[in-house]
C-alpha cells in the first residue's frame, strides 16, 4: 500500500512541484505564451487560437497516448531502479574529499561585503553547468549508435505535447538520473569546497531561480505544436521552442541539430546550431514512413533492446577495426 | 500539497480517528512519564536489613560529586601555568586536586564559586566527601591515544606537569591546550570509565555487590543500591533533572539559572544534588537544540533502575530483575557513549572550520593569532573527548585506531609540524605532518567515522551537512524524462 501511495505521490509531484517541468503553473504559463503568440503575433482569432492550442488531434493522437502510458509505467520502473543507482550524496562526498587532497583548487577567502553575491553566482553556475551536461549527454545520445537506439524512443513521437518528455526508454531514464547525480554531486561539492560551505541556492517556490524562469517562459512549448521562434540573434543564446521542434524533425538537414536545452550557445560553440525559419515545414518522427508498431508500448520498450542486440552482434562479427570504430563507437550519421 | 487530491476523501474520516488516537497516545505517554521519570533521583528508603541506624535515605553519591568538583577545579587551575615559577606552584596545586582526599576540608572548590547570582551551599571539596580523589579512580589501562605508553592516570599527570610550566596552560609551539585536554580526558578516564566500565559493568552482575548485603560492612545501603548511585553521580545530572528542560539544565551548569537549580528553595545551590556537571552538561547542550533527548533518557533510566533496586527491598535481585537492570545499563551507557561521540563529531567540525580560517590567515597574512587560539582550544576538546571515548567498556579498537591515526598526537601546526611522540625526558618529538588540506580531510573522515559507528543525531558542526541539504534541495529525478 505504501508503494502505491509513493507511486501516486510521484505522479502528482510532477504537476504540483515547481521543481518539475510539467508543474501546473508552468503549463499554464505555456498556455498564456502560446495564446499571446497566436493572437498578437500570428493575428489569429481568440477561439481559433484556443482550439489550436488544445488541438484534440495532437493531445489525443496515438503518439500522445503512448507518451501518457510511458509516463505512468516508467515511474514504476524507476521506483525500483533508482535505489540501485549511485546517489548524488555519495558522489558529492567523494568529490569533496578528493578536493582536500589536491592543491590546484583552494578555498577562497571571501570579502564579507561580497558574500551576498555568492548564492546568485552559485545558482547561475549550477544552472549553466547542468545545462551543459544535458547538452553533452543529449549529443552523445544521438552520436553514439548504442545510445541512439535508446534515444529513438523519444524521437519516435509523431506529435509533441508537454508530456512527450516522458516518452523515454527507462534505460535512458537511468542515464539521465546518473547524469543529474554526477552534475549535482560534482558542482555542489566543488562550490561547497571553494566557498567554505557558504553557499545556498536562490530559489522561487523551492525551484532554482533560473530553472524557474526557464520553465515559466515556456520550456513546455519545446514539446508542442506551437512553433514560436525568436530573433536569430536570440536563438544563438537561448533555444527557442521552434529550434527544439526542428531537432525532432524528420528532415535530414535537421538531424543532429539543436541539442541544447536552455542555452543555444553550446550548439553554437560545437557547430550543431540551427536557426529556425518561420516558413519552414517541420514533421516530427524518425522517418517519413510510419512504423506499424511505433506507438505500441511493448514495441517501444523492446525495440531499443533488439536494436542494441543487433549492433553488438554486428560488432562482434565485424573484423575490420576501423569499421568497428566508425560504425559502432561514434557515428556521425546516426541521426 | 501533492498528497491532498488523492488522499482527500479518506483524510476526513481518518483525521477524526487519528486525532482521537493521537490524543489518547499523548495522554498515555504523559502518564507513563509521570509514573517513570516525572520525579527526582532520591530520596529512597533504607532497605539494607542489617542497618540499625537512624538514616531514612539510602541514596549516597557524595564521593562522585566531590570528584565532579575536583574535575571542575582542575580545569580552572590548568590555565594558571607559569614557565617562570621555580616553585612549580601551579603544578603542585593541580596535583593536589588530582590526588588529595580532602578529609580536613581544606581544598576550596574552584568552580562553581559562591556568588550573589549563584550562591552555593558547599565551599570545600571535603564538605561533599573527604574520601574521594581523582587519581585513584582513573583508567589504569595503557592509552594508545597518547604518546608514551602511559596509563590513564599517568597521562593526566603528564598533562598537568606540562600545563604547570606553560603560560596560561596553552603550548602554542606544540599546539597543546592543556585545560581542555585535562578536562575532557578526565571526564572520560575517571567519570565515564568508573560508571560504565566499573559500577554499571562488573558491579551489576549477580555475584558482585549483591543487593542482600551492605555495600561495605555497616553501610546503610545495599551493594547494588550504592553501585547504582555511584554511577548516577558520575553522570553529573542534578537529582531533579527530569523536572527541568534541557535548556534549564544547561543554564544551571553555566550558573545562569538559580531558580531552576534551587529545587528545595533554600536559596542556595546544593552542589550534591542541584548542580549539572560534565557529561550531563554536554548532553543538555545537544538536547537543547531539539534533535536529541540524551539527558532525560539517561537520567530517566537511572531513576527507573534505582526504583527497581529499591523495590527489591534489600533482597537479592532475581535473574529477571538483573536482566531488566542490564536493559537500563544498556540505555545509560550507549547514550552516554553517544554523547561523547557527538562531542568528537562536533569538535572535528570546529577544527575543520578553524583550519579553513588558518588557511585564509596564511593567505592574507592577518588574523592568525585569533584563528590559532580557537584552533588549539577546539583541537584540545576534540582530542580530549576522543581519548574519553576510549575509556568506556566497549573497546572499539579498530574505530579508535583509525580515529587516533587521523587525529594524531598533536594538532597539525601552520608550519605543518606535528607531535609524533615523546622522548625519554618527556619532551615532545615532532615531525613534518601532511598538508592542511589532508588534515581537514582527516577531520571529515573522523566525522564520518563517528556517524557510522554511533547513533548520532545532533551532529553539530557537520562539515558536509550543508552539502547534503543542498542536494536535498535540488532533489532527485523520479521520472524517466527527456530534456
Amino acid at each position: 500500500m505504501e508503494i502505491f501511495y509513493q507511486y501516486l505521490e510521484t505522479i502528482s509531484e510532477n504537476f504540483f512541484d515547481p521543481k518539475k517541468r510539467v508543474f501546473l503553473g508552468y503549463l499554464f504559463s505555456a498556455f498564456l505564451i502560446s495564446f499571446m503568440w497566436l493572437t498578437f503575433v500570428k493575428k489569429e482569432k481568440i477561439k481559433q487560437a484556443v482550439y489550436k492550442i488544445f488541438d484534440k488531434k495532437i493531445f489525443m493522437s496515438k503518439s500522445a497516448k503512448a507518451d501518457y502510458i510511458l509516463f505512468l509505467l516508467n515511474i514504476i520502473i524507476l521506483m525500483f531502479l533508482s535505489p540501485l543507482l549511485i546517489s548524488q550524496l555519495a558522489i558529492a562526498h567523494f568529490v569533496f574529499e578528493y578536493l582536500h587532497s589536491q592543491t590546484f583548487l583552494t578555498p577562497l577567502g571571501i570579502d564579507i561585503n561580497y558574500m551576498w553575491m555568492i548564492p546568485i553566482f552559485f545558482t547561475f553556475c549550477y544552472f549553466v553547468l547542468d545545462d551543459f551536461t544535458k547538452y553533452v549527454t543529449h549529443a552523445l545520445m544521438h552520436k553514439v549508435p548504442l545510445l541512439w537506439e535508446i534515444h529513438k524512443t523519444h524521437h519516435s513521437a509523431r506529435t509533441l505535447t508537454p508530456l512527450t518528455i516522458f516518452r523515454t526508454h527507462p534505460i535512458e531514464g537511468v542515464i539521465f538520473v546518473v547524469r543529474s547525480a554526477l552534475t549535482q554531486g560534482i558542482v555542489i561539492a566543488t562550490f561547497y569546497y571553494v566557498y567554505g560551505g557558504n553557499i545556498t541556492f536562490v530559489t522561487i517556490l523551492g525551484a532554482n531561480l533560473f530553472s524557474f524562469w526557464f520553465h515559466l517562459f515556456g520550456s513546455n512549448l519545446r514539446h508542442s505544436h506551437i512553433r514560436i521562434n525568436y530573433w536569430s540573434w536570440l536563438e544563438k543564446i537561448f533555444i527557442s521552442p521552434a529550434q527544439h521542434q526542428i531537432h525532432h524533425s524528420i528532415k535530414k538537414e535537421h538531424h543532429n541539430k539543436n541539442f541544447g536545452v536552455a542555452f543555444a550557445f553550446w550548439d553554437y560553440m560545437f557547430g550543431s546550431l540551427y536557426i529556425s525559419k518561420s516558413d519552414e515545414d517541420v514533421k516530427f518522427g524518425i522517418s517519413e514512413t510510419e512504423h506499424k508498431y511505433e506507438n505500441n508500448i511493448i514495441y517501444l520498450y523492446l525495440s531499443p533492446l533488439i536494436g542494441i542486440y543487433k549492433l553488438i552482434a554486428n560488432y562482434v562479427s565485424s573484423k575490420n577495426l576501423k569499421v568497428k570504430k566508425q560504425k559502432f563507437i561514434f557515428n556521425k550519421q546516426t541521426r | 500539497m501533492n498528497n491532498i487530491k488523492f488522499k482527500g476523501t479518506t483524510l476526513t474520516k481518518l483525521s477524526f480517528v487519528g486525532a482521537v488516537t493521537f490524543s489518547f497516545m499523548c495522554s498515555s505517554i504523559t502518564s507513563v512519564n509521570a509514573g517513570h521519570h516525572g520525579n527526582v533521583y532520591g530520596p529512597y528508603p533504607i532497605t539494607e536489613k542489617s542497618y540499625k541506624g537512624t538514616k531514612k535515605n539510602s541514596v549516597s553519591y557524595g564521593g562522585q560529586m566531590a570528584r565532579q568538583l575536583l574535575h571542575n577545579s582542575l580545569k580552572k587551575l590548568a590555565s594558571t601555568g607559569s614557565p617562570s615559577d621555580p616553585t612549580l606552584a601551579p603544578e603542585k596545586k593541580m596535583l593536589a586536586y588530582l590526588n588529595t582526599k580532602d578529609k580536613s576540608k581544606s581544598l576550596p572548590i574552584m568552580d562553581p564559586k559562591n556568588s550573589s547570582k549563584f550562591p552555593v551551599k558547599q565551599k570545600m571539596i571535603g564538605e561533599l566527601s573527604g574520601g574521594a580523589n581523582l587519581s585513584g579512580k582513573a583508567d589504569k589501562r595503557i592509552q594508545t591515544s597518547w604518546p608514551g605508553n602511559m596509563s590513564g592516570v599517568d597521562v593526566i599527570k603528564f598533562m598537568i606537569k606540562k600545563a604547570g610550566k606553560t603560560k596560561g596552560g596553552v603550548d602554542t609551539r606544540n599546539g597543546m591546550n592543556y585545560p581542555q585536554l585535562i578536562s575532557k580526558y578526565t571526564m572520560g578516564a575517571v567519570l565515564y570509565h568508573q560508571a560504565c566500565d566499573n559500577y554499571l559493568d562488573e558491579k551489576m552482575t549477580a555475584s558482585s555487590k549483591p543487593n542482600n548485603k551492605p555495600y561495605k560492612k555497616g553501610a546503610y545501603y545495599t551493594g547494588k543500591e550504592h553501585s547504582w548511585d555511584e554511577a548516577f553521580g558520575y553522570w553529573g545530572a542534578a537529582a531533579h533533572t527530569m523536572k527541568l528542560s534541557a535548556a534549564q539544565s544547561y543554564d544551571v551548569a553555566k550558573k545562569k539559572d538559580l531558580k531552576a537549580a534551587d529545587y528545595n528553595k533554600d536559596g542556595v545551590v546544593d552542589l550534591q544534588t542541584e548542580m549539572t556537571y560534565a557529561h550531563a552538561y554536554y548532553a543538555s547542550s545537544y538536547d537543547k537544540k531539539g534533535k536529541t533527548n540524551y539527558l532525560k533518557t539517561v537520567t530517566g533510566a537511572f531513576i527507573d533502575g534505582r526504583k527497581l533496586i529499591t523495590a527489591a527491598d534489600g533482597n537479592k535481585l532475581s535473574e529477571a530483575e538483573l536482566n531488566k537492570i542490564q536493559d537500563y545499563v544498556q540505555i545509560i551507557c550507549s547514550n552516554w557513549e553517544d554523547v561523547i561521540a557527538e562531542s568528537v563529531f562536533k569538535y572535528a567540525g570546529s577544527v575543520y572550520k578553524d583550519l579553513s580560517k588558518i588557511e585564509k590567515a596564511l593567505a592574507s597574512g592577518s588574523g592568525m593569532d585569533k584563528a590559532m587560539s580557537k584552533y588549539l582550544k577546539h583541537w584540545g576538546e576534540l582530542k580530549g573527548f576522543a581519548m574519553a571515548l576510549q575509556a568506556g567498556p566497549d573497546n572499539k579498537s579498530d574505530t579508535f585506531n583509525r580515529m587516533n591515526r587521523m587525529m594524531g598526537f598533536g594538532p597539525l601546526m601552520p608550519n605543518l609540524s606535528q607531535v609524533v611522540g615523546i622522548d625519554s625526558s618527556g619532551n615532545y618529538i615532532k615531525d613534518q605532518g601532511s598538508s592542511i588540506g589532508y588534515y581537514k580531510l582527516h577531520m571529515l573522515k573522523i566525522q564520518n567515522l563517528m556517524a557510522d559507528k554511533y547513533a548520532l543525531k545532533a551532529k553539530i558542526n557537520d562539515a558536509t551537512g550543508g552539502m547534503a541539504a543542498l542536494l536535498e534541495e535540488v532533489g532527485t529525478k523520479k521520472s524517466a524524462e527527456n530534456d
